[in-house]
């Protein structure tokens, strides 16, 4: 019994080593990426992040697209002309855009693309604005609010939440008609359909409207009207349209549902295995992708996908820049380069919660930091001059970023790299920190924890850096850097516990209001996190600026603006920009027509990419 | 728990008392869940709502224009403990487990269709655990302390002594990355085609037997070339727990009486061995054979993740590092219930091996 | 000391694994001990935590400055040597104080029987119900990472294997002749389980003990692999080869480049694990005639 198990041990084994030979298929035609985590959601009103986006991005289409690789020029795409003052489909200073729509094109379930499906994709876009949503953007644009219930609030003048419960339904009738009204009178107005095109009306004049559209900006997305109301969506009518309002993500059906106009259809969303398949579109209008199948599959382990990578089962793999080392001179494997639009910053919290456990004493006594510890500009600038920015770009990066004077990334109006930046000079920091707190600091010395979500390499050294710098400058310092899991940091910044914290913004449309308005204006979504103070500075010397640097249509303008503000920045040392990165991307050497783009969600140009040897 | 002791009654009564048994047992299967999902809640209670947010919020990434006080009362992680279990207790009671954030379907239904997955790793895994387990430790018990006992003590021992997730990262370099023979992964992207498509019938959820009901014996191939991996590393780093019982087992087996008297009698050596020796030291064996599997069902996780296998175990790795609580309530009310039931199914069988085992 | 015993201990000794087991354990005692000396700590900083080397996450060969090498910024034998106390403080702690905890459930279940013992089971199989890395992560979740959190994370879903042990060990042993013949006497309850039905059923718990340091050590590495576990920094073999998890298939052309980064951590933990199995297993063999297995 023993030996004849033996044996069928043996040739089971001797089957196994055979068939390689045989199964190793190169799939010509088929393209698999291997990304680190999957789609949050498909509907594009609700995703935010860049895994969803990317399957959005080629399965629907915007209205218009950028041309190749820059991000500042348009091409058409649903629409047949991009609009500009020129061609006369921008009037009204900047107020109104028009869209002439292009025919023929269908939905994969051949349903004819029609203005109205325009009209109303952005509608129920809008109407349906889910927190933790993108539509902010489009709502900001079209008409100067944060959120819709924002805007319900400040025209009907009752909080929304006074008027819909958590079902969508209404607390009482009196208010259906003023919420028909606040339709009618407000969202339907702002995208009309004229003829064959489509007509957007703004409140006022907004520099990037064209960039908030474009391609790759997955929340301008088109969708059919019919399959919408036959999936259970708005019905587009204005009476019952506060049953749409921000469902929860689960109950969308475009959650996972996906129609669109796009090159590629969704064939496949298999969440057992965080694997996304698309095949190529045969009806599509424009030029048909060469591919014919894409499978996009989150692997979370570095190993497994470099391993699969090496093997050739798949053509390109997410690369965190720490082992760029183990796939460089790999045979039949190149790296392609990137820069994106995305900076990284420590910014400081002028006002920290008193019960946060990282103050230590709460005191400046040598044992914490006082809650308003940052608010000292001293402290502020020392820390900036403690940083050693080149060293961290060369070893931790290794050399894959450069610095940026402040919150604009390269490639953005308002850059220039001209504009003042902290230097590494141990020397001014002793300086600074001899000056803070009417020299009280120096004498006493503080102790302040420094947190960062454990995963993030770069910023645990960052952080470890710092801490090494400043410790060496006075025994009396002393900073200690905890890593504390995703939940754990969230809590903590959220509830303003956290001193300082370093943090990333990626460009949701490339013009420098978005990075300026989040880490600067008192709004913004990091200039809220950074204490009471901040927002009091903020309000005095930064929102008015800002403001006007986003009506102002003249380039050359605008860029005198946010020169200004970034040196304001500088000269109150606001936050340590720590760098920008550069992306690296891996691929097997058979890929043919990769392309890049920084707006792009995601790593491959889908629809252009072929392989052969 | 089951106590060898003396003789048992006439047959019949002995029936009664295991139904009996098996009835009292099953009793208490709905109070052990409860227990179970009240033990978790109270851990993730202590958790603040900001905490608990991040299920939603799972990255830095998603912080952007996300209000998350807002975010906070749509989910109700303010409410009181209480309420916020007695919500869950409700719809559990309806059938209905929650929605599940990690993997982005209902509680119940990403939990069944992940379970044949695990189910089908796991007993690819026993056969060679529990063969290789048992036969290599008959054979150290019966060369006791010379050469070959002490080297295949070390041997199993060393298996046990490794990390799976190093091991599992050593087989993937050798029998992938320089043999190509293991890849990870469920199937080949052919196999897959062949599996997803309209002909295919889904019979048990486990690739290798669907494959098999359907005729495919290539898909087939593929899938155990898939397991291989997992496979080897689950065999080596467990089987060693098992030689070790079955040597101490069959030693203690040896020395007793019977054995004695049998081979005074003069019976062959070898008759001695398979027919007295060995039925009697199986006994144990078998209980820790069952325990070995149930708890290869829930210890999966590591090897799970290196070969990139759907499963539960990292289905609810995942969803415990995101703080994914329906999850997390889910899954572990699922293995609780596999326990129970499984233990349950163990000590039965230890009563039947051993008719003079009484139940208490 | 005990005839037994005596006899026994002299079985142990006489067992070839059972003294590499001991030898190596030694070995390790030896190398916990003098850590400050083998791997002196920067002044002024808490010596278990690993002091970073290099700015650059790439891993280092070893060389005369660091004998084992470099990995996650930090240096390999310092990591290891004060690993090895920090295997210790876990292993015993946790077992202590889990075989403690077990011990008393157990003991009582055990030797009162009926509601009580129900109950205590019913509250055992409730605690093993869940698969134990859900829960460990959890509660590390919840506490905080730190080494203290881990080891209470690790006891609470630890004591109950000791208490089903010594709770079937003293159902048997209740029943024997010397126990009634004290409970007839009168002897009081207390008196009864320490003096007789302990020390009779107390051995397959040591044993037991004695194996399951050894995996707990592996059990603490598999949380530092999922991220948990000791916080960043700390001298603990599982974080060291947790760093080692995404180098281990080399540099291009050279598969075992980062050979190190699993080399020495992983033998070290090899190496501690195997001493303790082996010394259960010989403990096991000399007590041979007392188990019930």
């Amino acid at each position: 019994m023993k030996r004849f198990l033996v044996v069928l041990g043996c040739v089971f084994f001797a089957l196994l080593g055979v068939l390689p030979v045989f199964a190793e298929v190169k799939n010509p035609d088929t393209y698999i990426y291997l990304s680190i985590g999957e789609p949050d959601t498909l509907d594009p009103h609700y995703a935010y992040d860049t895994a969803s986006g990317e399957v959005i991005n080629f399965v629907y289409e915007n209205l218009i697209a950028y041309k190749g690789e820059s991000v500042t020029e348009f091409v058409p795409r649903l629409a047949t002309e991009v609009p500009t003052v020129e061609n006369g489909l921008v009037r009204d200073g900047g107020k109104t855009y028009v869209f002439p729509i292009r025919k023929g094109v269908k939905f994969h379930n051949g349903n004819e693309l029609t203005p109205e499906d325009v009209e109303y994709s952005f509608e129920r876009g809008i109407l349906f604005d889910p927190y933790a949503g993108p539509m902010w953007m489009l709502i900001e644009a079209l008409f100067g609010y944060e959120t819709l219930e924002d805007f319900v609030k400040d025209k009907v003048g009752i909080a929304w939440s006074d008027m819909v419960d958590e079902e969508g339904n209404l607390k009482s009738e009196e208010y259906r008609q003023k919420l028909i009204d606040f339709y009618t009178t407000y969202i339907d107005p702002a995208v009309e359909v004229e003829g064959d095109s489509v007509v957007f009306h703004l409140s006022r004049p907004f520099a990037p409207f064209l960039s908030i559209l474009a391609q790759n900006a997955s929340w301008s997305a088109i969708l059919d009207k019919e399959t919408c109301i036959s999936l259970g969506l708005w019905d587009g009518q204005a009476d019952g349209w506060w049953k749409y309002h921000n469902w929860k993500k689960e109950k969308s059906p475009l959650y996972e549902k996906a129609i669109g106009t796009g090159p590629f259809k969704l064939l496949e969303w298999d969440r057992t295995q965080q694997k996304v398949t698309l095949v190529r579109n045969d009806e599509y209008w424009g030029e048909k992708p060469k591919l014919a199948k894409v499978i996009i599959w989150g692997v979370d382990e570095w190993s497994t996908r470099r391993s699969m990578l090496e093997a050739g089962d798949a053509d390109q793999v997410a690369t965190p820049l720490q082992y760029l080392d183990q796939v460089k001179g790999l045979p039949g494997v190149v790296v392609k380069e990137g820069s994106r639009l995305t900076i990284t910053a420590l910014h400081f919290n002028w006002t920290v919660a008193k019960d946060s456990k990282y103050l230590g004493s709460g005191k400046l006594d040598g044992e914490g930091i006082p809650p308003d510890f940052f608010s000292d500009v001293h402290v502020r600038k020392a820390f900036s001059y403690a940083f050693d920015y080149d060293t961290f770009i060369a070893q931790v990066l290794k050399g894959y970023g450069h610095r940026v004077p402040s919150v604009i990334p390269r490639g953005l109006i308002g850059f220039n790299e001209s504009l003042p930046m902290y230097p590494f000079d141990l020397e001014k920091a002793k300086e600074e920190f001899q000056k803070a707190w009417n020299g009280e600091l120096w004498e006493k010395g503080f102790k302040l924890t420094l947190l960062y979500n454990t995963g993030n390499e770069a910023r645990q050294t960052a952080c470890e850096m710092l801490k090494e710098n400043i410790e060496s400058l006075n025994p009396k310092f002393r900073i200690e850097v905890q890593g504390v899991q995703w939940p754990t940091y969230l809590d903590a910044y959220r509830q303003g516990q956290l001193p300082a914290f370093i943090i990333g913004w990626l460009a949701d449309y490339p013009d420098p209001h978005n990075f300026i308005f989040t880490y600067y204006h008192s709004n913004g979504v990091y200039g809220t996190t950074q204490g009471e103070a901040f927002r009091k500075f903020a309000e005095e010397n930064l929102d008015a600026l800002i403001e006007k640097a986003i009506e102002e249509t003249d380039p050359a303008k605008r860029q005198a603006m946010y020169e200004e503000i970034q040196r304001i920045a500088y000269e109150n040392a606001l936050g340590m920009p720590l760098y920008q990165p550069e992306e690296v991307y891996v691929m097997r050497s058979w890929v043919k027509g990769w392309m890049f783009n920084p707006m792009r969600p995601g790593e491959v140009n889908y629809d252009g990419v072929w392989k052969e040897e | 728990m089951l106590e060898p002791h003396g003789d048992c009654g006439p047959h019949g009564a002995w029936f009664a008392l295991m139904i009996f048994y098996i009835l009292r047992r099953l009793l208490f299967l709905p109070l052990t869940l409860f227990g179970i999902s009240l033990l978790i809640f109270l851990m993730i209670g202590f958790l603040g709502p900001y905490q608990r947010l991040a299920t939603f919020i799972n990255s830095p990434e998603r912080l952007k224009g996300a209000d998350v006080d807002k975010l906070v009362e749509l989910y109700g992680l303010n409410d009181p403990l209480i309420i916020q279990y007695g919500r869950w207790l409700k719809n559990v009671l309806r059938g209905n487990l929650g929605w599940s954030y990690v993997g982005k379907e209902p509680v119940l239904s990403a939990i069944l269709k992940r379970f044949p997955y695990t189910l089908e790793l796991t007993l690819f895994a026993a056969i060679p655990i529990i063969f290789l387990g048992t036969s290599l430790g008959v054979l150290a018990a019966l060369h006791h302390n010379r050469p070959l006992d002490h080297g295949l003590r070390i041997f199993a021992v060393v298996g046990w002594s490794f990390p799976d997730f190093v091991f599992g990262l050593f087989v993937l370099m050798i029998f992938y990355g320089t043999l190509g023979w293991f890849p990870p992964g469920n199937l080949s992207v052919w196999a897959e085609e062949i599996v997803k498509s309209p002909h295919f019938r889904n019979f048990t959820g486990m690739l290798t037997l669907d494959a098999l009901l359907n005729g495919r014996f290539d898909v087939f191939l593929d899938a155990l070339r898939h397991l291989a991996g997992p496979v080897l590393t689950l065999t080596y780093v467990e089987f060693a727990f098992l030689l070790r019982i079955t040597r101490s087992s069959m030693l203690e087996v040896l020395r007793k009486e019977y054995v004695r008297t049998a081979r005074a009698k003069g019976l062959d050596e070898r008759v001695v061995i398979h027919k007295h020796a060995k039925r009697n030291a199986l006994i144990p064996v078998a209980t820790v054979s069952g325990q070995t599997v149930i708890g290869l069902l829930a210890g999966t996780v590591i090897v799970e993740t290196i070969f990139n296998r759907t499963g539960l175990g990292s289905f609810i790795a995942l969803a415990s590092q995101q703080l994914d609580y329906a999850s997390i309530m889910g899954g572990s009310l699922f293995f609780g219930l596999i326990l129970v039931i499984g233990n349950l199914c163990v000590d039965l069988s230890y009563a039947l091996i051993d008719p003079r085992v009484r139940l208490e | 000391m005990r005839e037994e015993t005596r006899k026994a201990l002299r079985r142990l000794f006489s067992n070839a694994s059972g003294v590499l087991g001991v030898v190596l354990l030694g070995l390790f005692v030896i190398v916990a001990l003098f850590a400050p000396l083998l791997a002196p700590p920067k002044p002024g900083r808490d010596p278990y935590f690993m002091p970073v080397v290099t700015w650059s996450a790439d891993p280092l060969p070893p060389s005369r400055e660091h004998p084992f090498g470099v990995a996650g910024k930090r240096d390999i034998f310092y990591g290891v040597v004060w690993g090895t106390r920090t295997a210790f403080r876990i292993g015993i702690l946790v077992t202590l104080a889990s075989t403690a905890i077990g011990l008393f459930v157990g003991s009582l279940a055990g030797y009162f029987g009926r509601i009580l013992d129900e109950i205590l089971m019913r509250v055992t199989d409730i605690f093993m119900a869940i698969p134990f890395l859900v829960a460990a992560m959890v509660l590390t979740t919840v506490l905080g990472t730190g080494l203290d959190k881990v080891m209470i994370a690790l006891i609470v879903f630890s004591w109950m294997y000791p208490a089903r042990l010594i709770r079937g060990n003293i159902l048997q042993v209740k029943e024997e002749q010397f126990i009634l013949a004290a409970k007839s006497l009168g002897v009081s309850d207390t008196l009864i389980i320490l003096r007789h039905v302990l020390p009779n059923a107390i051995f397959p718990v040591l044993i037991q003990a004695s194996m399951r340091m050894g995996s707990l050590v592996i059990t603490a590495a598999a949380l530092s692999f999922l991220g948990l576990g000791a916080p960043q920094g700390y001298a603990d073999w599982g974080a060291l080869l947790n760093y080692a998890r995404n180098w281990m298939l080399g540099g291009y052309g050279a598969t075992f480049k980062y050979w190190y980064m699993i080399a020495f951590p992983g033998g070290a933990m090899v190496l501690f694990v195997l001493a303790w199995n082996l010394l259960g297993d010989a403990l096991r063999d000399a007590f041979d005639p007392r188990l019930r297995w």
